[in-house]
C-alpha cells in the first residue's frame, strides 16, 4: 500500500506530526529499515511483533515496518499499566518489541516478566539484562535499503492483533486478517471519496481500529495523516486552531471529543471550511450536542458510523441536510457486509422488533487470539455457523449489541446485551472494574455501576463494603491497577450493598441514591 | 516576584499531586503536566481549580496549551491574567 503511495508520490506528504512532516518516500525507507532489522533479528512469516510507542512518526514507520516484515502486529496502549503490557505480551508470544526510549523504564519492568521478548527495537540497552538484544532507532536509521523484504504473505495471514482495555482481568486480544483489514481500509476510501488531497485526523491512540482509518485509509488513497497529540487533544481550543492550520478535511473519532470542540473549541473563531466529512463511533452523540455541532460546521457532512474493534465498521448513516431522525440510526449494511437481527434462539426477528445484531462480513475478524489460560474470550461464544445452502456456512458474529430493524432499512441502537458500557469511547466492563475494587484489601463486597455525564457520555461510580480507611485511599489504589477511564470517579463506603429479591446487587437502587447525591451537591 | 511566581507553582503542583496523580507519582514545575500525566477530566479539574484559587475565569480561548502545559506556565497565564485585570 505505501509502496505504491511511495511510488507515485514519494513527495507527497504521508503523516504529519507536531507541525513536521514525514513524506512518503521518507516514510517508506523507515519503514524498510524496521523491516529489515526485524528480519535481521529473526522476525519471520505470522510472528508476533508487540509496537508500544506513543503518537508520532514512530507509529507509521513501525506499522508498516513490522507489517512489510512479514509479520503479526500487536500494538499495545502506551497508556496500558505494566501488568496489562506483560500480560499481552506473554498472551501473544512476542519475541520482538519495539518501543522507544521514553518507556524504558515501563519496557524494563515489563520485560522482567516476559522472559521470551529477547529483542527490543527503539532501546539502548535495558539496565540488568543483558540477555536482550537491544537496537537503539539511530541504528536502525542506517539502513538505507531502497526495496522491502521479498516476503511470501497471503490474505488470510494475520495482519494485526489489538487489544481492548480489559480492565483487569484480561484484554480481548482481536486478530485481523490482511483481508478483513483491506477489506475496511478499501470500502472507507470508496465511502468517503479520499483522495491524495485529504488530510485525515488521528485522534485515537494507535492499538484502536479507529487508527486503521486513520491510516491504512489515508495511505491507501494517498492522502496525508495528521497525528493529534495527546496535550493537543485535552485543550479544544488548540485543537481547533490546528484543524484549521493543517486545513483538516476528514475528521473521525468518538462523539466526546466533538462534544468538547464544540463545547470550548472557539470554532466560531476558526476556519473549518477544508472539513468536508466528520464520522463518529462508540457512543450515541448526545443530540444538543450534535445539532450545535452541526450549525457550527455548515460545510460538514456527518457520518454516524457503527462497528466495534472485532468487526471494523459495519453499518454506517449519513446524516441529512435537514434536522437527523430521533434516534439517530446506524445506519445500514455497508457493502461488504450482511446485517441480521434475531432473538434470543437466533431465529430473525420482525422489522421493528429489538434483536441482537449478528454480522457477516469480509471486515470481521478471524478470532481472538486463544491462548489457554491468558485470555478470557472465546471465539466458539461469538460466532455463529448459519446455513448457506450446498453443506456451506455463513459464520455470523454476535455483536452483544440490541438493535432494531426500521421500515426504511435503517437499524437504531437499543443498548448492550451484558454489562459492557462505553466511558469517553473506551470500552469497560463494569465486571473487571468490581474485581479491581474486589482486590483492594480490606474490600469485601463492591458494585460498579454507570450514570450519565454532563456530556452525553457516562461515568463510572462505585459502592464497596468493608474495612477500608476512606473512599480515597480505594480510589488511588485502582489508579495503577486499572486504565485511567476505568477508575470510578467516586467510590462510596456502605455498610451493607442493596440487593433485589434474588440477592443480585441492586445497580438500579445505587444508580438512583447517585442521582440523588448528585442533585443534592 | 520570582518567590511570587514560585509560591503560585507551588500550590498548583500541591493540588496536583494531591488530587490527580497516583500515589508515587512525581511532578516538577516544568514537567509537561498534559501529554501523559493528566487525563483530559483531571485536565477540566486542574483548570477548575485555578479558576477558583486564583480568582481567574478561563474562557474557552484561554483554555489552550500554552496557558496549561506546565505548572510554569499555568503561573504565567495567571500572572498575566491578573495583570490584565489590574491594567483594565
Amino acid at each position: 500500500m505505501i509502496v505504491e503511495a511511495a511510488q507515485h508520490r514519494a513527495e507527497s506528504v504521508a503523516v504529519r506530526c507536531g507541525g513536521e512532516s514525514l513524506l512518503y518516500g521518507e516514510l517508506l525507507l523507515r519503514a524498510g529499515a524496521v523491516a529489515h532489522t526485524l528480519r535481521d533479528l529473526g522476525v519471520r512469516r505470522q510472528d508476533r511483533v508487540a509496537v508500544l510507542v506513543g503518537k508520532g512518526f514512530a507509529v507509521p514507520a513501525s506499522f508498516y515496518g513490522v507489517l512489510a516484515a512479514g509479520a503479526t502486529l500487536v500494538p499495545i496502549d502506551p497508556n496500558s499499566p505494566v501488568r496489562q503490557i506483560v500480560r499481552i505480551l506473554r498472551a501473544v508470544g512476542a519475541r520482538h518489541l519495539v518501543t522507544e526510549p521514553k518507556r524504558a523504564g515501563v519496557v524494563a519492568e515489563a520485560l522482567g516478566h516476559c522472559p521470551d521478548v529477547a529483542h527490543v527495537v527503539g532501546l539502548e540497552e535495558i539496565e540488568g539484562r543483558d540477555d536482550v538484544f537491544c537496537m537503539p532507532w539511530n541504528e536502525v536509521g542506517t539502513r538505507h535499503e531502497t526495496e522491502l523484504p521479498d516476503i511470501a504473505v497471503l490474505a488470510s495471514d494475520p495482519s494485526y492483533v489489538l487489544h481492548t482495555s480489559g480492565s483487569t482481568g484480561v484484554p480481548k486480544l482481536i486478530r485481523h486478517t490482511h483481508s478483513s483489514a483491506m477489506s475496511f481500509v478499501g470500502w472507507a476510501a470508496d465511502e468517503y471519496s479520499l483522495t491524495p488531497d485529504d488530510r485525515l485526523s488521528n485522534h485515537a491512540s494507535h492499538h484502536t481500529c479507529f487508527a486503521t482509518f486513520d491510516f491504512y485509509a489515508a495511505a491507501y488513497a494517498g492522502a496525508a495523516t495528521v497525528v493529534l497529540t495527546p496535550a493537543v487533544l485535552k485543550m479544544p481550543g488548540s485543537l481547533s486552531a490546528l484543524m484549521e492550520r493543517e486545513r483538516l478535511s476528514v475528521w473521525y473519532s468518538v462523539p466526546t471529543a466533538l462534544v468538547q470542540l464544540s463545547l470550548r473549541g472557539v470554532l466560531e473563531a476558526r476556519d473549518l471550511s477544508a472539513l468536508r466529512w466528520i464520522l463518529f463511533a462508540g457512543e450515541t452523540f448526545p443530540e444538543k450536542h450534535l445539532r450545535r455541532l452541526r450549525q457550527q460546521l455548515p460545510g460538514a457532512r456527518f457520518s454516524h458510523v457503527y462497528g466495534s474493534t472485532e468487526v471494523n465498521v459495519c453499518t454506517c448513516y449519513h446524516l441529512p441536510e435537514q434536522e437527523a431522525p430521533s434516534p439517530l440510526p446506524i445506519g445500514r449494511p455497508c457493502a461488504n457486509a450482511i446485517a441480521d437481527v434475531v432473538d434470543e434462539e437466533l431465529r430473525p426477528v420482525a422489522d421493528g422488533e429489538e434483536g441482537e445484531l449478528l454480522i457477516c462480513g469480509d471486515t470481521v475478524m478471524s478470532g481472538y487470539w486463544n491462548e489457554p489460560g491468558e485470555t478470557a474470550a472465546s471465539s466458539e461464544q461469538v460466532f455463529v455457523r448459519r446455513p448457506a445452502g450446498g453443506g456451506f456456512e455463513n459464520v455470523f458474529f454476535r455483536t452483544g449489541d440490541r438493535v432494531r430493524r426500521l421500515a426504511d432499512g435503517n437499524l437504531t441502537f437499543g443498548g448492550r446485551a451484558d454489562d459492557q458500557i462505553k466511558v469517553r469511547g473506551h470500552r469497560v466492563e463494569l465486571g473487571e472494574v468490581e474485581s479491581a475494587l474486589l482486590s483492594v484489601e480490606g474490600v469485601e463486597h463492591a458494585a460498579a455501576f454507570a450514570v450519565p455525564d454532563s456530556e452525553g457520555s457516562s461515568k463510572i461510580l462505585a459502592a464497596v463494603v468493608g474495612s477500608v480507611g476512606s473512599a480515597d485511599t480505594v480510589v488511588a489504589q485502582l489508579r495503577g491497577r486499572l486504565p485511567v477511564h476505568a477508575v470510578p470517579s467516586r467510590v462510596e463506603l456502605l455498610d451493607t450493598l442493596p440487593r433485589t429479591p434474588t440477592g443480585k446487587v441492586d445497580r438500579k437502587a445505587l444508580r438512583r441514591s447517585a442521582r440523588t447525591e448528585e442533585r443534592k451537591g | 516576584m520570582a518567590d511570587d511566581v514560585h509560591e503560585i507553582e507551588d500550590r498548583i503542583l500541591a493540588y496536583v499531586r494531591a488530587e490527580l496523580l497516583a500515589s508515587g507519582e512525581t511532578v516538577g514545575r516544568e514537567d509537561d503536566l498534559l501529554s501523559e500525566l493528566l487525563d483530559s477530566v483531571a485536565v477540566l479539574r486542574l483548570a477548575g481549580f485555578v479558576d477558583q484559587e486564583f480568582g481567574l475565569t478561563t474562557r474557552p480561548q484561554d483554555f489552550v496549551v500554552e496557558n496549561f502545559e506546565s505548572a510554569a506556565s499555568i503561573a504565567r497565564y495567571i500572572r498575566r491574567s491578573h495583570t490584565a485585570r489590574q491594567g483594565g
